[in-house]
């Protein structure tokens, strides 16, 4: 008995005091088959039969507790290697990243595409036409036939006598409006790069872009387009905007409104940006032009509508806070870069 | 619009109203104002005498004087030219607010000063509205009799103290470009009664005339003139002088200045011929006139076919409705003269006066429309002045030519119209009290409403709609709800081609390339240098320059323009590219333009960089492609033989899709590049159009084989003029359905190669979807393979 509670010391403090490889020749000397531990077996044989299973216990139970003692001191150097393999490969991480380059949607793309995505999720398509228009979809469709002074209000590129580079998107509309009368309601954005014949400066340009937006069906009302327009500003600019119509002038529309929408910069408060007002205009609307309806083979005693239409430069500006028009056809790509998203 | 405040309290009284409450008002009625200016501002101002006016011992110009102000003597130093002693002043004491800033006490080159004597420029009064004779051009102002010493109501006495409004009125509102309208306007926005003064019929005076009026021109449908054979001229009065000077307009003489002020009250421009011009006592209206002529400005303009010329024996007397003649217009001693109030139309004005840059007071309200009794309304108002200030007398009868195009007619609206439009519960009387601050009448007939419309409001007034937008317009309309149209739901989505462009956008992003919008408008340049032009550019009749005169025909020189300006603002490694249409002659087509210039890859960490040469931008565009649904498989890569000018010969290529022309691509030629003082660039263009018209290809998931697959290289010596393509299509038809995939994994030319020739190494993988392919059927395939590319490709097995 006294061997093996010696026979444990000793296995025990070897192998506390092993390295790996020393481990295993341990492991050899005491646990393989020829090994210290099972050559005690052969002093069963001079046991009495009441004995011997009390040994047996007893060689079994030295033999766990050595190879538990190999399995955990392994365990331990294991660890101790990998420790030091770790932190042989420790870096710096404040070093500069691998950052793969990403180009950006420009911003007026950006402002189309959010444009797109509000007025889609409340049922709209997207419709687009030429912008080498005939004045039939400019200007006459648009109840702004020859001689009208509206047409004095935008000094138009002309190519032909008929034909132009399209004003406004407007053109877009009055294409849809002929295309869909027999088919609807209709409900319709249209954003579109637009021409006139500005001089370009801070604020002017002489190509453009605007959406316009054109609804029509039966009992369309001036408050369901004071909830639509509400709607998008919110998606555009700030949750808590509110909007506010004032008596305008399209030919097109009757009645129509400018609508100025909360000051994005200082919450309606007054600001340098509002003027002071807490206001800012943002876009032009009305319910479409009973005229406008009729053209396009619409019986404008049995439907209505509503037409909006904003800059989408100016949405842009406003929102980024650009404060030149020309920035954006400059393209420089440090300008370019600041629209990550 | 020019409103003068001080006008408009003439019609009503608006002296419990502040300018900006005035303003707020207006703004929510529909009349944007675009500037509040205020003739003059100066506080703490009284009227001083000059008793003692020395020379400034310190200075060769200022003068130190003494001032009385009645209730002290003040010490102030003086730089004006004309001050001296015994002159009336103004003067602004210590702790005045002008224009300039406050006045204080200060001592000038060593000299006290307890304030300033003032010209009406300091006190804000703009040079052009001073009279000629006011000392205020080069001084201080000097008084007149009327002003005594310690007087405060300066700024009033002399007409300065009115505030204009700068209204912009829209196209529909051209009545509003007159005084009267605008007063009536006024009237509803400040919910009061406004005054007109009593005109009616005043011109229903005179005996029988011989006096002939015609018109030859389609232009002129309405003409009215009579002749006055006495009238006295002389200095207006001073409160039409200030109207016309609130308004910017010089004051002349009664004659002139009634013909402007008429104008200025009714929107009707008017002129005034001297009779002595007219012998003939004929006027006609013609458009057939060419030649020189010269207008009352003195300047000589070019007269065309078309423009409307008002005529005497067959002789330009003034151009119609722009300016009157240098030899018919009211001189010094013009003691009869010749009223004309016509109707020319507003397109016809608009062209002549933009041809000759005679943008008038006239041209503006011919070209913007009259409402249709504005001649007549004029004509009564221009003979009702003479009268009063002109001493008119020995009138002869009204001559007209054509009809005033009105005739009284109403509009019926109600209330389930105007409530179901605007989406708002008006009830009658809402809506009948708009109409009488309009001034309207009508009558109510249970739940609609008859509206006369006069014909000052025939411009506008026309439809039920617009009865709706002036009750909306002169209502609170702050409390409208919101909602949302009640409809049949619709489903929204973007159309393919809306589709492919954000795809394209995103894919070309994520390689680090700018979108980047280029203006359509080009030079001729960008014409001719064009790629893939579909036909004759669409020129502008009018450009606003040479450089912006045609609509591109192609992306590539917008897209090199902005490369070098980004290059020349030291941006290095610059990808752009753009989605836009491109036009010609009844043409219209979408692309794709992308520019890659230095690096696509540049990454410092890595130690990676990847040039952006002609593989590259090939490998995007095919990726675009496969994105889009169409593998290279139903696309296919030729030679370059369509563009060798732009593109380097050897270095590009054009993709087709079936027979069409989809893509042109590669390195843009160096001596092209040369003549844009760039150097070595790769360049796209796309006809995205091709690709809407075609139909993508379905995806499906891929079969993937349970059997191992081989594979084997080889390396051959051959011609270098043999393309890779050509290698892979044979390996593809000699072996067959077993080659899974086959590539070129390197091409060499050099040292150990001989000159002509390239060494081409590939990598052949075998595959049978079926079963295990077995080494001895592989090694037979590939024998046989090799064979067939050693002998059709005269090549060897290196």
């Amino acid at each position: 008995m006294l061997d093996l509670e010696l026979l444990k010391n000793e296995a025990l403090k070897a192998i506390s005091e092993a390295d790996s490889k020393k481990l295993e020749d341990l492991r050899i000397e005491y646990l393989s088959k020829k090994g210290k531990i099972q050559g005690l077996m052969a002093q069963m044989r001079d046991l009495s039969a009441e004995e011997k299973p009390k040994f047996g216990q007893l060689v079994n139970d030295l033999k766990n507790a050595v190879s538990t003692a190999i399995d955990q001191k392994k365990e331990m150097l294991e660890k101790e290697i990998l420790n030091a393999r770790l932190k042989a490969e420790k870096i710096d991480v404040t070093l500069d990243a691998y950052v793969p380059k990403t180009g950006t949607m420009h911003p007026l793309t950006l402002v189309q595409k959010e444009l797109e995505d509000v007025f889609i999720g409340m049922g709209y398509n997207v419709a687009e036409g030429p912008e080498v228009e005939t004045d039939l979809y400019n200007f006459t469709r648009a109840n702004t036939p020859e001689g009208h002074p509206a047409r004095d209000m935008q000094d138009t590129f002309y190519v032909d006598p008929t034909h132009l580079l399209r004003s406004q998107t407007t053109a877009i509309q009055m294409r849809v409006l002929e295309k869909e009368a027999n088919h609807l309601p209709i409900k319709v954005i249209c954003p579109g790069k637009v021409y006139r014949r500005d001089d370009d400066d801070a604020t002017h340009s002489h190509q453009f872009m605007q959406c316009e937006g054109l609804v029509i069906g039966e009992s369309i009302t001036v408050a369901d387009l004071k909830g639509t327009l509400e709607l998008m500003i919110r998606e555009l600019f700030s949750k808590d905007a509110h909007i506010r119509f004032r008596p305008s002038y399209f030919p097109f529309t009757e009645p129509s409104f400018e609508v100025d929408m909360t000051c994005h910069i200082c919450g309606g408060k007054g600001c340098p940006t509002c003027k002071g007002t807490g206001w800012i205009e943002i876009l032009g609307s009305g319910m479409v032009h009973p005229n406008v309806l009729e053209m396009a083979g619409i019986d404008s005693k049995k439907y209505t509508g509503f037409a909006f239409g904003a800059g989408i430069e100016r949405i842009a500006m406003l929102k980024y806070g650009i404060a030149d028009i020309r920035d954006l056809f400059t393209n420089d790509i440090r300008f370019l870069e600041g629209f990550k998203r | 619009m020019k409103l003068s405040l001080k006008w408009l309290s003439t019609f009503m009284d608006i002296s419990d109203l502040s300018v900006n409450e005035i303003v707020d008002k207006m703004v929510k009625c529909g009349f944007e104002v675009e500037e509040i200016v205020h003739l003059s501002q100066g506080t703490n101002l009284v009227v001083g005498k000059v008793i003692e006016c020395k020379d400034h011992p310190n200075s060769d110009h200022l003068h130190v004087t003494k001032v009385d102000i009645g209730s002290e003597i003040l010490n102030i130093v003086c730089g004006a030219p004309n001050c001296r002693e015994g002159l009336k002043v103004i003067v602004a004491k210590v702790g005045a607010e002008l224009p300039g800033g406050e006045i204080k006490a200060s001592t000038i080159r060593g000299v006290a000063s307890d304030g300033m004597l003032c010209s009406l420029k300091e006190l804000g009064v703009d040079e052009n509205l001073l009279p000629e004779e006011s000392y205020s051009h080069n001084g201080i102002e000097e008084l007149d009799d009327r002003f005594e010493v310690g007087d405060t109501d300066i700024l009033e006495k002399l007409g300065y103290d009115d505030t204009i409004l700068d209204v912009s009125i829209y196209a529909n509102r051209p009545d509003c470009l007159s005084m009267f309208a605008m007063a009536k306007e006024m009237g509803a926005i400040l919910n009061r009664k406004a005054v007109l003064p009593e005109f009616d019929e005043k011109s229903a005076v005179g005996k029988a005339t011989s006096f002939v009026l015609k018109s030859e021109s389609n232009n002129c449908p309405h003409f009215l003139a009579k002749v006055v054979n006495h009238v006295v001229i002389k200095d207006s009065p001073e409160w039409m002088k200030q109207h016309l000077r609130a308004n910017g307009v010089k004051c002349i003489n009664n004659l002139v200045d009634i013909s402007n002020y008429v104008m200025l009250e009714t929107g009707q421009p008017l002129h005034f011929y001297d009779l002595r011009s007219n012998p003939a006592m004929e006027i006609t209206v013609r458009d057939d006139y060419e030649g020189t002529y010269t207008a009352l400005d003195g300047i000589d303009y070019p007269i065309e076919k078309g423009d409307l010329m008002i005529t005497s024996e067959g002789k330009p007397i003034g151009i119609a409705g722009i300016m009157g003649g240098d030899n018919t217009k009211i001189l010094n001693d013009t003691s009869s003269l010749i009223i004309e109030a016509a109707l020319f139309d507003h397109a016809q004005i608009r062209r002549t006066a933009n041809r000759l840059g005679l943008q008038t007071e006239a041209a503006a309200r011919f070209s913007k429309g009259l409402e249709p009794l504005c001649q007549n309304k004029a004509m009564d108002r221009a003979v009702q002045l003479l009268i009063e200030l002109a001493d008119a007398d020995d009138f002869e009868e009204t001559v007209e030519y054509g009809k005033p195009d009105y005739e009284p007619y109403q509009i019926r609206e109600t209330l389930k119209h105007l409530n179901s439009l605007i989406g708002k519960n008006y009830n009658m009387k809402e809506a009948t009290d708009v109409l009488d601050r309009l001034d309207l009448t009508y009558a109510v007939e249970k739940e609609s409403f008859v509206v006369d419309i006069p014909s000052y409001r025939s411009t506008d007034l026309k439809i039920p709609e617009d009865i709706d937008e002036e009750i909306v317009r002169l209502t609170d309309f702050d409390d409208l709800v919101s909602t949302l149209p009640l409809m049949p739901q619709t489903v929204g989505k973007l159309s393919k081609m809306q589709k492919m462009r954000r795809i394209i956008r995103e894919t070309l992003n994520d390689h680090g390339m700018f979108d980047t919008v280029n203006y359509t408008l080009v030079s001729d340049r960008y014409i001719k240098e064009a790629i893939l032009p579909k036909g004759e550019a669409v020129e502008l009749i009018s450009p606003l320059s040479d450089a912006r005169r045609y609509v591109r025909t192609s992306l590539m020189n917008s897209l090199l323009e902005t490369l070098s300006y980004n290059l020349a603002h030291y941006n290095e490694n610059v990808s752009l590219f753009e989605i836009s249409k491109v036009y010609a002659k009844d043409y219209e087509e979408e692309r794709l333009g992308i520019v890659m210039q230095g690096d696509l890859i540049d990454n410092k960490v890595k130690h990676i960089s990847v040039k952006s040469d002609f593989y590259v931008l090939k490998g995007i565009l095919l990726q675009i492609l496969s994105k889009l649904g169409f593998e290279m498989g139903r696309i296919s890569l030729r030679e370059n033989k369509l563009d060798t000018i732009h593109f380097h010969p050897y270095q590009s290529a054009v993709l087709y899709m079936g027979d069409q022309v989809l893509c042109i691509f590669g390195k843009l030629h160096p001596v092209y590049l040369k003549t844009l003082k760039l150097d070595d660039v790769c360049y796209a263009e796309m006809i995205l159009s091709v690709l809407d018209e075609a139909n993508p290809s379905k995806v499906k998931a891929p079969v993937l084989s349970r059997y191992p697959s081989v594979s084997r290289d080889i390396s051959l010596l051959l011609n270098e003029d043999i393309k890779a393509a050509d290698l892979l299509d044979e390996i593809r038809k000699a072996g067959g359905k077993l080659v899974k995939k086959a590539e070129v994994f390197d091409v060499y030319q050099g040292e150990h190669i001989e000159q002509g020739y390239k060494s081409v190494s590939l990598n052949i993988v075998y595959e049978d979807k079926d079963k295990t392919l077995k080494t001895e059927e592989v090694n037979e395939i590939h024998e046989r393979l090799l064979n067939d590319l050693l002998t059709h490709f005269e090549a060897v097995q290196r």
